[in-house]
């Protein structure tokens, strides 16, 4: 008996959870198509865009989503490039001491980005870097996590791919390029997308460079305009979905290849 | 030598190849493509790490007044009671939040697992509030947890289960209870994921020898799922571990470290001494504290996970 409805339990309790974690989401959107103190369920089915209209005139949302945007493409750019020739190094060409190079990148791994917001902050301010956007692209370019989990990747691939393009003459850069690259492309993309959201979503650091509103990124400037509301909530609502939403596009687009490219990193990442 | 190399190669096309000129050719190009990462890494990962080493050995002000004072910024971390609370507050999160989020990610995950269709619904579900960045998901539980106006007031009442308002924001325990629920929101799916695929590389024999076994749904779980998942378990848990120390942007975004700095946490002392009080010195000292706990936190998983390897 317990056995024969036992699937049905799992079934009903996953799609319960599955609302329960969806809520706050459409409770967002909901306060935000609605006039304040209003509610989309109460008083018929009302959709306004007004508050979208008074958010985007009161704050720069735009702006610093350009902003995070851009950091967080270069940022990602630079780490797929750097991350793997260094990978690739350490892969298929030893020179001396590279080994102890990589298990001293490798160490890097633990160092907590949080430990270095001090000497970050005086060398930063030191070089007249603090407050602008290459203040936190610089850092997050140096995280080694991306050598790490492309080296595993490279270590797995066959050695006689490349054994083919060295007797025709092929270069280690060449073969970095032409072969590693493409068919490296699930790995990178992977890491790219660890590498995305971490830069799109870090806060701390952002907090203490940035001061001026117009360099803020997305994730610095929401809380400091809904800072200013008490009482209200449509408006902090409406900023939240504004900024939520390209996210979520671009998350319900791509979800296979996210969810599977956390997977990965997350699993390597150790 | 270069002569050599060249005589030597006009042998066959390359089926001899100079070996030692290759080698050599190969140092430099290794050398040359790990430059640029090593580059950045010492700018702003070595020599940050180090000066800050050198930093908390200083009583140190914002405009670089600075005298050298030995340890005595580890020396009174000891004495400092609210430190010595703040650490106590994110021990305790982490205590709590790392078995909750981690257990019921397992929970979700091997819910998920056993069904087919609606798969992808749940998986989005689940993951979606993980792609949102701190801020979002802070606001909006600010304004879900609002006494009178909030959706999770409203539905409790609703059903039932309170009668008067609670104000979860308002009082130490329950402000980290808001804490917990927004962090479990906000970072499951993460967790989940990673169960999810770690369920999925469990071989269908081993449940078909269970099944033949007459093992029941618990012993499977207690004698197949769970030790073929202990690698999987060790990662989520030493992840969530060291997550959870570094927590900061929910504690200042959700509370602002109230009632009373019951919420503030380590990051928060970082934060509060080195960038309101200026004290970069002993801002430094808590920075290298926090990175030791988290150093040993990763040495104890690299000998978990070497024991739990094979």
């Amino acid at each position: 008996m317990l056995d024969r409805i036992y699937p049905y339990v799992v079934r009903i309790a996953a799609v319960l959870f599955a609302f329960m974690f969806l809520l706050p989401i459409f409770w967002m959107l909901s306060l935000s198509l609605t006039p304040e103190g209003g509610s989309l369920f109460a008083g018929g089915f009302n959709v306004s865009m007004d508050n979208y209209m008074t958010v985007l005139n009161r704050a720069p949302i735009f702006g610093w989503m350009g902003n995070s945007l851009m950091v967080s493409t270069i940022t990602t750019a630079m780490v797929l490039l750097l991350a793997s020739m260094a990978a690739y190094s350490f892969s298929r060409i030893r020179f001396p001491g590279s080994k102890i190079l990589f298990i001293l990148f490798l160490s890097a791994m633990m160092i907590p980005a949080e430990a270095t917001l001090i000497p970050l902050y005086l060398l930063m301010r030191d070089v007249g870097l603090l407050g602008t956007r290459t203040s936190l692209i610089l850092p997050a370019i140096a995280g080694p996590m991306g050598i790490f989990i492309l080296k595993q990747f490279f270590d797995g691939l066959p050695k006689d791919l490349e054994e083919a393009a060295r007797i025709d003459g092929a270069g280690f850069f060449k073969i970095w390029y032409s072969i590693f690259l493409p068919l490296s492309r699930p790995a990178l993309a992977a890491l790219g997308i660890f590498t995305f959201i971490g830069s799109w979503n870090d806060y701390v650091w952002p907090l203490i460079s940035i001061s001026d509103k117009a360099y803020m990124t997305i994730t610095l400037g929401l809380p400091m305009f809904q800072s200013s509301y008490n009482q209200e909530y449509a408006l902090p609502m409406t900023a939240n979905a504004l900024a939520a939403i390209p996210v979520l596009i671009v998350f319900l687009i791509f979800q296979k290849q996210i969810i599977k490219g956390i997977a990965f990193t997350g699993g390597k990442e150790m | 030598m270069a002569s050599k190399t060249i005589t030597d190669s006009s042998g066959g096309a390359g089926a001899r190849t100079p070996r030692r000129s290759l080698r050599r050719q190969g140092w430099v190009t290794g050398v040359l493509m790990v430059l640029p990462y090593t580059i950045f890494f010492l700018l702003f990962s070595m020599i940050p790490i180090l000066y800050g080493f050198g930093v908390s050995f200083y009583d140190w002000s914002l405009l670089g007044e600075k005298s050298f004072i030995g340890l005595a910024n580890y020396r009174n971390l000891l004495q400092d009671e609210e430190f010595r609370a703040n650490l106590m507050n994110t021990v305790m999160f982490t205590l709590i939040s790392v078995p909750l989020i981690s257990g019921f990610g397992l929970l979700l995950a091997v819910m998920v697992n056993g069904i087919r269709k609606g798969q992808a619904f749940l998986r989005i579900s689940f993951f979606m509030p993980y792609v949102l960045s701190v801020s979002v998901i802070s606001s909006i539980w600010v304004i879900f947890l609002q006494p009178y106006t909030g959706l999770l007031n409203r539905i409790l009442r609703g059903i039932g289960v309170i009668s008067s308002e609670i104000f979860w924001l308002s009082d130490s325990t329950l402000a980290w209870a808001s804490i917990i629920m927004a962090t479990l929101w906000w970072t499951i799916g993460f967790v989940f994921v990673l169960f999810l695929a770690g369920l999925q590389d469990i071989p269908e024999s081993f449940y078909e020898a269970a099944g033949l076994e007459g093992a029941n749904r618990w012993q499977t779980f207690r004698y197949i799922t769970f030790p073929s998942l202990s690698r999987v378990i060790v990662l989520v848990i030493v992840l969530q571990t060291i997550g959870s120390f570094k927590i900061f942007g929910q504690s200042k975004l959700i509370t602002g470290g109230g009632p009373a700095g019951a919420t503030k946490t380590v990051v928060f002392s970082i934060y509060e001494n080195g960038f309101q009080t200026f004290q970069m010195g002993y801002a430094s000292a808590i920075a290298f504290v926090l990175m030791l706990v988290i150093l040993i936190i990763s040495l104890l998983q690299t000998t978990l996970l070497r024991r739990f390897g094979e």
